[in-house]
């Protein structure tokens, strides 16, 4: 494995853009550090290597990053990437998105691109809230939490980004946090070699909206929150729904293989190119 | 008289099992200009090789505490932190290298 040396080397573009723009303690690096060594523990070319994201604090990564890169519109990075993926079927394609990205404004666009099953890797970065913007509610802040047009508390409840995944039909749908971040390599290791629809969700709580409106303390404090109140699947099935409230269950909740778009899609145009006797 | 000296050299050469396991030994380098002082790795080192300075930035102060478990580099949001692993031995041949230096220019 290469050092951190050498992949900053490689794979940042070190020279320009840093140091990056993310509060102080903020997991999205975190999550950058774990996807470049990923990419490189796994020996792809980065030349191979496309990286998609869509608005907000997490669409700032393809900047920082020397894959291809793509920085689209808001919620739209999984319909930049699907078209992508068809053109170029031979790119792996990572989709970098923030919750309200990903579930809010291309809630939609989520949904079918799992449903399809297209061979992409999509990381959704799970701040609770919108930092970017100032701290708004968010589909996945937690019910009953304050945000600055929840003052009162937010009176929505969460939307289970990983179970959504898996009804949708995801071929590989994983969940960890940015505390958790060698766990989180593996997934995102996984994720890129399943062959499909592949969704890691990174639990990164934002302390700079989200924690001060709740008092949750610091960077250092909210990280540390995550190591306690974090809990392996494995071990969550042992526990009662009650004792689970406000836990975070990490682990590999779906791992199965569903036909991939892109294949089922070249078979169509051979079959339509024979005049549809194949 | 031979064999005595014999004996005492073959007591003397410790054996397989007691010979200490080589230590895992880390070099610490902090970038300044990309540190922004968030202090995750002063606060989970688990070794607690970091201090905060006085401009809030982590300062190596225990460089001989570190195993070179990455736990700072892995951490480290902003790429400022690279460790890396000096062989039992060599700590004294590479302090004259320039092993530090700036990643910015």
């Amino acid at each position: 494995m290469a050092t951190q040396r050498q992949l900053i080397y490689d794979y940042l573009r070190h020279k320009k853009k840093f140091p990056n723009i993310w509060c102080a303690g903020c997991g999205i690096g975190i999550v950058m550090g774990a996807i470049i060594r990923a990419v490189d523990d796994l020996g792809y070319d980065k030349n191979q290597v496309a990286m998609i994201s869509g608005i907000g604090c997490s669409g700032r990564m393809p900047v920082y990053l020397d894959f291809y890169t793509m920085h689209t519109t808001h919620g739209r990075a999984l319909s930049f990437a699907t078209g992508l993926k068809l053109a170029r079927p031979e790119l792996k394609i990572i989709v970098v998105m923030g919750d309200g990205d990903a579930l809010a404004i291309g809630g939609n666009h989520f949904i079918h691109t799992a449903r399809r099953n297209i061979d992409l890797t999509a990381i959704v970065i799970n701040n609770a809230t919108y930092g970017m913007t100032g701290g708004q509610y968010s589909p996945t802040t937690p019910q009953h939490m304050l945000a600055t047009t929840a003052p009162y508390g937010n009176i929505e409840q969460d939307f289970p980004i990983c179970e959504l995944a898996q009804v949708c039909g995801a071929a590989f749908v994983a969940r960890s946090t940015v505390y958790h971040v060698e766990e989180l390599q593996g997934y995102i290791e996984q994720g890129l070699e399943k062959k499909g629809f592949a969704l890691i969700e990174a639990v990164s709580y934002c302390h700079t909206t989200y924690g001060r409106l709740n008092r949750l303390g610091s960077a250092v404090d909210m990280m540390r929150a995550l190591k306690e109140n974090s809990i392996t699947r494995q071990a969550a099935e042992k526990l009662p729904p009650e004792e689970l409230q406000g836990k975070i269950v990490r682990g590999i909740f779906v791992d199965r293989e569903v036909p991939e778009y892109t294949e089922l899609y070249q078979k169509i145009i051979e079959r339509a190119q024979s005049g549809g006797k194949a | 008289m031979q064999a005595g000296e014999e004996s005492q050299a073959v007591e003397e050469a410790p054996p397989e099992t007691t010979k200490p396991r080589p230590k895992r030994r880390g070099k610490v380098t902090v970038f300044d200009n990309w540190c922004k002082g968030c202090g995750l790795c002063v606060a989970f080192c688990p070794r607690k090789v970091f201090e905060l300075g006085p401009e809030g930035h982590p300062v190596v102060v225990h460089e001989e505490r570190c195993t070179a478990c990455n736990w700072c580099v892995y951490h480290c949001p902003d790429f400022a932190i690279v460790v890396e692993l000096v062989e039992d031995g060599e700590q004294e041949r590479k302090t004259g290298q320039a092993v530090g230096g700036r990643v910015r220019r």
